[in-house]
């Protein structure tokens, strides 16, 4: 047997160079499956773009989905795709927010204000072709009002709800067991019953399973990747017209400033903040070329919330609030002494509205203003004074209880947020000179304490709708947990009988002017009250390329926000610039294969050099 | 020299001489360290870096002013670019860069210095005793600090700093209990080297019990490992403070250079391009780090010169 013998003297750099070309097809490899990850998801849709010269609008996002069920949906990112996805019977107008047709043409209430009927039109079809009727419609509050893991997301406008029922394809009746002010605000996203008869638990079902989705919106979902993104296709036969992008892709984007990035290379047509692009950023964008940057007074309020003592639906007490707060005069001396124009000033540098009463003033009809006497305006000398007055002395730089203890308190920040670190190190040092001792919490997840009521105080923030019944329901004592540490639709746990009387006066109240002065009165109940310390609302800002989109719809649209608007206006009004997306995502994949050949190259010469610096050692040990 | 002039020793001198003996050959043996020290020229330009920046930790209120960290009471705009009175410019809330990097210096050392301890400590505790012991007691205690060490050390220091509370002490513990393991083996391979000498036999044979061999014995021989240990183990904790500083993991109110460079990240200095703000912080990290490495890899040279040329 005869063994091929390589020569000797070749061996050693023969298993050199099989060692490094096998390493450098194994970093090839490497940088193959790892440098293009983002571009990756770009593939599919350029070679969508070759085919049939389809436009695609990317959206970059940093919320995650938390689900794809309308009845379970809560964040802002998956109620915006609800709208998207699924026709509601109403809409508000991007002008001045009243309501306009949706799935609905008509809507009438009887002379006793407690039958509503609908028309229902009757060209609006599922995606799978069916018919979508006033059946449908029916259904979906039927299943709301009998199943509670359907009431979930949006219980609150059904819990009056006395029957439902559709005498006609075209006809949905709804009666009611007392006045509703919200019948032309439903903002519940009517699915197809065919569909979703079939679906077991309506509490676990997240409608991710099988694509696309059975919907009759302006888009149709096609994909979804936790976490990586939300394809959209447009609805040929959306009743108002095709939606001018053929594509819209939702990209998560967990880093803002990898999603700046993106806008800047072209590999995103729009940048969504979270909640709002920073000061920083926004200045830098603005310089730039085909970068338009859009701000418009936003949705939400951002609030503190002070603990008032987590309890059950029966008044079972639980969590570990601090019992200092339970006083209304140190819930107030906290907020007297919270310099709100230095916060709008420093913090969010002019990109925010300083904070008065609940609802934002972009909704001038419930916006309120506390009078020259109730306001806690910033008056640290008062704040001490209150908390003299409520037996909290200043012992040496700390104030002490009467039970001896010093007065700390924790707040809890979400880690995500930078403006809640920033403003928890404001609040640091002006409790710290009343002499309250402040720790702040970050979390990724707040849910767990905050559900458990183990916080003493907490930043807020909720994107109020153009009918605020929602966000004045989430403070009522029939939102409270049935059992301690349950999830609810609770946001702080309060639970008063004057403010729970007023809420339901204002739902039965039809007439405008006098529902606002209701609501008014609520907003002012909780303004004195020290539990909802509305800081500032801050404003909308986010950019998107004027090279890959011509125009798109604002929500107010004399200057308003685009992402996360009421409607479904801005991405089903969006307009390709010529030339759009396909030269983005082009440059993006070519950008990673340059990236993905500087990386290996760069290993490689580390490598070799890596090589050398050993054969130079081996040397010197022989020497 | 003759027997008569040797002076003949009073009880009081010879319960002194040995003291004063002892005493002065460790006096010559520090003079000696450092003659050995003073050849490396790296291990030099460390010590140097060293001092100056503790200077800098400890006099941070007199060099930048004690209410430099204040955000209330900050001086300057958001993110203005370096100016004579700014050097390196501001952060978001108006303060100065250059004050936050001083202020910062403390806790990156005073992290990374207890750090490094309790990892050291944690360490030099087990491998005696590892060492010393034979049979199932050492076996199980190696089959700790190898799950310790397969376990890779940031996963852990994270899953720990988000069990615990956010704060310094959260980030020193996850640090030091995560780091330990390679500290214990070395530790207990010198253990073995030592206690094979015959004089622990011989101190043994004389009724020596564990604790004595472990305390009087083997502790003074790996001592000069575990000094050369500890300071190559200061510069991963800064590094690895600073890794969960920026992660978001430790207290947001107290000022490190990691927290500048997630601070920094958060106000969106990245895509900026505000180099002020981020550059300096990374680079003050490096260089404390390296300083602390040089000083490390010098010492360990000295002690062992078997090591001396090969790393």
């Amino acid at each position: 047997m005869v063994e091929r013998v390589p020569p000797r003297s070749a061996q050693p750099r023969s298993r050199l160079r099989v060692l490094l070309a096998s390493g450098a097809a194994a970093l090839a490899l490497a940088a193959g499956s790892i440098v293009p990850g983002v571009p990756l998801g770009a593939a599919p849709q350029q070679a969508q773009a070759a085919d049939g010269g389809k436009s695609t609008l990317t959206v970059a996002v940093a919320q995650s989905v938390d689900s794809l069920s309308p009845f379970l949906a809560q964040k802002l990112m998956s109620t915006s795709i609800s709208r998207l996805m699924y026709d509601f019977l109403t809409n508000y107008d991007p002008k001045d927010n009243h309501a306009v047709p949706g799935l609905a043409t008509k809507w009438e209430p009887s002379a006793d204000k407690l039958t509503w009927t609908y028309t229902i039109r009757s060209d609006s079809k599922w995606s799978d072709g069916q018919q979508a009727t006033a059946e449908d419609a029916a259904w979906t509050f039927n299943k709301m009002m009998t199943d509670e893991g359907a009431a979930q997301a949006n219980g609150n406008f059904v819990a009056n709800f006395k029957k439902v029922t559709a005498p006609s394809p075209t006809q949905l009746v709804i009666e009611l067991k007392q006045p509703q002010a919200t019948m032309a605000a439903l903002d519940v996203p009517i699915v197809p019953k065919h569909v979703w008869e079939k679906v077991g638990d309506f509490s676990k079902f997240n409608n991710d399973k099988t694509f696309p989705i059975v919907g009759n919106g302006p888009f149709i979902l096609t994909d979804y990747k936790v976490d990586q993104y939300v394809k959209l296709k447009a609805n040929k036969d959306f009743w108002r017209g095709k939606p001018k992008f053929d594509e819209l892709v939702f990209k998560t984007y967990k880093d803002q400033d990898a999603a700046v990035a993106a806008l800047r290379k072209g590999e995103v047509s729009f940048v969504a903040g979270s909640p709002a692009l920073t000061p920083a950023q926004a200045a830098s964008l603005k310089g730039e070329k085909n970068v338009k940057v859009n701000e418009g007074p936003g949705r939400r309020f951002f609030a503190l919330a002070t603990n008032p003592g987590a309890q059950t639906k029966d008044g079972k007490k639980f969590g570990n609030g601090n019992k200092a707060l339970l006083d209304q005069k140190v819930r107030q001396a906290l907020f007297l002494s919270i310099d709100r124009k230095t916060i709008i000033d420093k913090v969010f540098q002019g990109h925010a509205v300083e904070g008065q009463g609940y609802i934002p003033p972009r909704f001038s009809a419930y916006h309120w203003q506390p009078t020259a006497e109730q306001s806690l305006a910033y008056d640290p000398a008062k704040a001490a004074e209150l908390l003299d007055e409520a037996g909290y002395e200043l012992k040496g730089d700390q104030r002490v209880g009467k039970d001896g203890k010093p007065l700390d308190l924790r707040i809890l920040c979400h880690a995500t947020d930078p403006n809640d670190k920033a403003i928890g190190k404001y609040l640091k040092e002006w409790w710290g000179k009343l002499g309250i001792g402040l720790k702040v919490d970050c979390l990724d997840d707040v849910s767990v304490p905050w559900y458990a009521g183990e916080y003493d105080l907490a930043f807020d923030g909720w994107s109020v709708n153009p009918d605020p019944d929602f966000v004045l329901g989430i403070h009522t004592c029939a939102a409270l947990p049935a059992k301690a540490k349950d999830s609810a639709s609770t946001d702080n746990f309060i639970c008063d009988k004057k403010y729970d009387e007023l809420y339901k006066k204002q739902l039965a109240e039809y007439d405008p002017a006098k529902r606002a002065e209701i609501v008014n009165q609520m907003q002012s109940w909780l303004y004195d009250s020290g539990y909802m310390n509305v800081i500032a609302y801050p404003n909308a800002v986010e950019a998107y390329r004027t090279d890959q989109i011509k125009s798109i719809t604002t929500m107010p649209e004399a200057a308003g926000n685009i992402y996360g608007q009421d409607g479904y206006w801005s991405w089903w009004s969006a307009a390709p610039a010529s030339g759009g997306s396909s030269d983005g995502s082009g440059g993006s994949n070519s950008t990673g294969v340059v990236i993905g050949i500087i990386v290996v190259v760069v290993v490689l010469a580390g490598g070799g050099l890596f090589i050398a610096m050993r054969r130079r050692n081996t040397a010197d040990d022989r020497e | 020299m003759t027997t008569e002039s040797m002076p003949t020793p009073t009880k009081a001198e010879t319960a002194q001489n040995p003291r004063a003996l002892a005493r002065a050959r460790k006096r010559r043996s520090i003079a000696r360290f450092w003659r050995e020290y003073r050849g490396h020229r790296s291990g030099l330009w460390g010590l140097a870096a060293l001092a100056l920046i503790a200077l800098v930790a400890l006099f941070a209120p007199q060099l930048v002013g004690a209410d430099s960290q204040s955000v209330t009471g900050a001086p300057g705009g958001a993110l203005e670019s370096p100016s004579g009175e700014f050097p390196l410019g501001t952060d978001q809330f108006g303060r100065s860069v250059l004050a936050l990097l001083v202020w910062g210096t403390r806790v990156s050392l005073t992290v990374g210095l207890l750090a490094a301890f309790l990892c050291v400590a944690i360490g030099t505790v087990v491998g005696i005793v590892a060492g010393h012991f034979h049979g199932w007691y050492s076996t199980v205690l190696m089959r700790i600090t190898d799950w310790f060490l397969v376990m890779p050390t940031l996963v852990l220091a994270i899953a720990l700093a988000t069990v615990m509370d956010r704060s310094m002490w959260t980030v020193i513990i996850a640090i030091g209990v995560t780091t330990w393991p390679t500290t214990a083996r070395l530790v207990r391979a010198q253990t073995l080297a030592v206690e094979s000498r015959p004089y622990i036999e011989r101190a043994r044979a004389l009724g020596g019990g564990h604790g004595h061999i472990m305390v009087r014995h083997v502790l003074p021989n790996v001592m000069p490992l575990v000094l050369a240990q500890t300071t190559l183990v200061i510069s991963s904790a800064i590094l690895t403070e600073a890794t969960l500083a920026f992660l978001g993991l430790s207290d947001p109110t107290t000022t490190s250079w990691g927290g500048m460079l997630q601070d920094a990240r958060e106000a969106g200095a990245v895509s900026a391009g505000h180099w002020w703000y981020l550059a300096p912080p990374g680079i003050a990290i490096a260089v404390v780090a390296l300083a602390f490495t040089l000083c490390g890899r010098a010492i360990e040279s000295v002690l062992n010169p078997k090591l001396g040329v090969a790393r």
